[in-house]
């Protein structure tokens, strides 16, 4: 699904976000990306969303190099990928309801399937009693299941997650977690970047540790 | 597509909506530089429908003294009557003239009753073909009726004619230049307003870029919010325009149609008012477009956490 042969990103003055990292993650794997920061999680976060070109290196997901893909190309990988920020990302002026159905509804969906996929994961992520409010009457908890239901709606195949819980208590973080653990369970594959090392061990997946932009340890 | 525009409308119109103040900036530049441009045009049209009503008259008056002999008269006639540069011509007595200034000038009727004599000369009105209105065809007409016995004075209308021609050519090539440095400055209006919606809805672009939303939807709201702006502006104008037409025409219509002699004052026809509307919608769209490019890139939308993480390594 996602393999990372020798990638290097480094920013002006010659500054290495990733070093030579080479790593493999199958489809419908659950993945933590950890590390202190500054590891480059986020940077391969970024690598994966295509935001980025490597300085170095391949990386390719579903078979196929980012690198060379066409702006029209990169919109259609796009819409194969769910993401979930550590901010949120809900856009304030919209309802829950509106955030939501607001991805299908750019990606010209009729109306009518824009509503019953935004109100199928609204009721998956437990807050479709809440589809009218605005994000700022959302506790930090609902806000991002909110993002996460706003991930899926479009039904990816990969899930990019960085540091969902990074503005959550404990409690809150686990319920996250549950709720990726779902969408893998579905055949999802997720990544999931996070400092937190507790959060991973009680969630118990595979964890790919970075330091300085490179691989310490493959848990 | 259709879902596409549909969006875009929606979006540009709740953005109206929302940045109503900013929005009424850029209609009103609009509406300024088409006022300017559909008032020059109009000024010129109906200037342009004088002198082809001028250019069409008698252009050239051949003013005989009142002592010509019938012979001579009977010479002048057949001059004019040979010359291949002449399409007809008429001869006006002394008494037709003096009749037609009456007519002309009813208010001056009673003057012309105190006069002892009557003061105007007999003349021949000359109409000249199409084909032979070349400077020198037309000069030398002249210059033969000139020589010709009995003649007092030959008006030509020619030179002014041209002159007001080029002076009217010069005053719309002004109407343009003045109009689209104007209309520059209302797309840069324009542009620089939808900026101001990309950014209150830069939330919304880091999202639609995120998920792949093809670029009509990223960009259309905001070409389609340029194009409102622009034809609501057009709209303005030719609405202002018109009120303003119709005041001039009802307060100092007649006079001025009866001291210009033209059939009537006229409003810009349709096809040139919807081309105003057109025209006003595109300059919109480029603002809005040149405002929406900078959407494509998009760098640092997501955050700008990276650079720090890795000078933070470093």
């Amino acid at each position: 699904m996602i393999d990372a042969d020798r990638l290097s990103k480094v920013y002006a003055r010659g500054v290495y976000a990733i070093r030579d990292l080479s790593l493999k993650i199958d489809k419908g794997e659950f993945v933590f990306l950890t590390g202190p920061s500054g590891a480059g999680k986020t940077t391969f976060l970024r690598l994966l969303l295509r935001e980025e070109l490597q300085t170095e290196g391949r990386l390719m997901v579903h078979g196929r190099e980012l690198a060379s893909m066409s702006s029209g190309e990169v919109q259609t990988y796009r819409r194969s990928l769910g993401f979930v920020f550590q901010d949120f990302k809900l856009i304030p002026g919209k309802r829950v309801f509106e955030n939501v159905s607001f991805v299908p509804r750019v990606l010209g969906v009729t109306v009518e399937q824009q509503r019953r996929r935004a109100f199928q994961v609204l009721k998956w992520v437990g807050l479709q009693h809440r589809m009218s409010a605005y994000p700022h009457e959302l506790s930090g908890g609902e806000q991002q299941r909110i993002a996460i239901a706003r991930a899926l709606v479009n039904e990816p195949s990969l899930v990019l997650a960085d540091e969902p819980t990074g503005n959550l208590d404990p409690d809150l973080s686990l319920e996250i977690m549950n709720l990726f653990r779902e969408i893998n369970a579905r055949g999802t594959t997720v990544v999931v970047a996070t400092h937190d090392r507790e959060l991973i061990r009680r969630v118990g997946r595979r964890a790919i540790a970075l330091a300085h932009g490179s691989l310490t340890e493959a848990v | 597509m259709l879902r596409a525009l549909t969006y875009s409308i929606q979006e540009a119109w709740e953005s109206l909506g929302r940045s109503r103040l900013s929005g009424l900036v850029s209609v009103m530049t609009i509406t300024v530089a088409l006022l300017i441009l559909g008032a020059f045009l109009v000024v010129t049209s109906n200037l342009q429908q004088l002198l082809a009503a001028w250019q069409s008259a008698a252009e050239i008056s051949v003013y005989v003294a009142d002592t010509i002999s019938p012979e001579q008269r009977a010479a002048l006639d057949d001059l004019l009557a040979g010359s291949r540069a002449v399409a007809s011509h008429e001869f006006v007595s002394k008494s037709q003239a003096l009749a037609r200034f009456r007519a002309q000038f009813a208010d001056l009727a009673p003057v012309a009753a105190t006069f002892p004599h009557n003061p105007f000369p007999a003349s021949f009105d000359v109409r000249l073909r199409q084909e032979a209105r070349q400077a020198q065809t037309v000069d030398s007409l002249a210059a033969s009726l000139r020589k010709m016995a009995g003649v007092s004075d030959v008006r030509y209308d020619r030179v002014w004619l041209e002159r007001l021609l080029l002076t009217l050519a010069a005053l719309q090539a002004m109407g343009w230049v003045l109009a689209g440095i104007v209309v520059v400055g209302a797309a840069l209006t324009v542009s620089n307003v939808v900026r101001l919606t990309c950014y209150a809805r830069r939330h919304e672009l880091e999202i639609m870029r995120l998920v792949g939303a093809p670029m009509a939807y990223v960009r259309g709201p905001f070409v389609m919010e340029g194009a409102l702006q622009g034809g609501a502006g057009a709209l303005v104008a030719l609405l202002v325009l018109w009120s303003g037409f119709a005041f001039i025409r009802g307060r100092y219509g007649e006079m001025a149609l009866m001291a210009l002699g033209i059939p009537e004052l006229r409003f810009l026809p349709v096809q040139l008012c919807i081309g105003l509307v057109v025209g006003g919608m595109a300059v919109g769209c480029a603002g809005g477009l040149v405002a929406s490019l900078g959407t494509e890139a998009g760098e640092g939308l997501v955050s700008a956490a990276p650079v720090a993480e890795a000078q933070a390594t470093h």
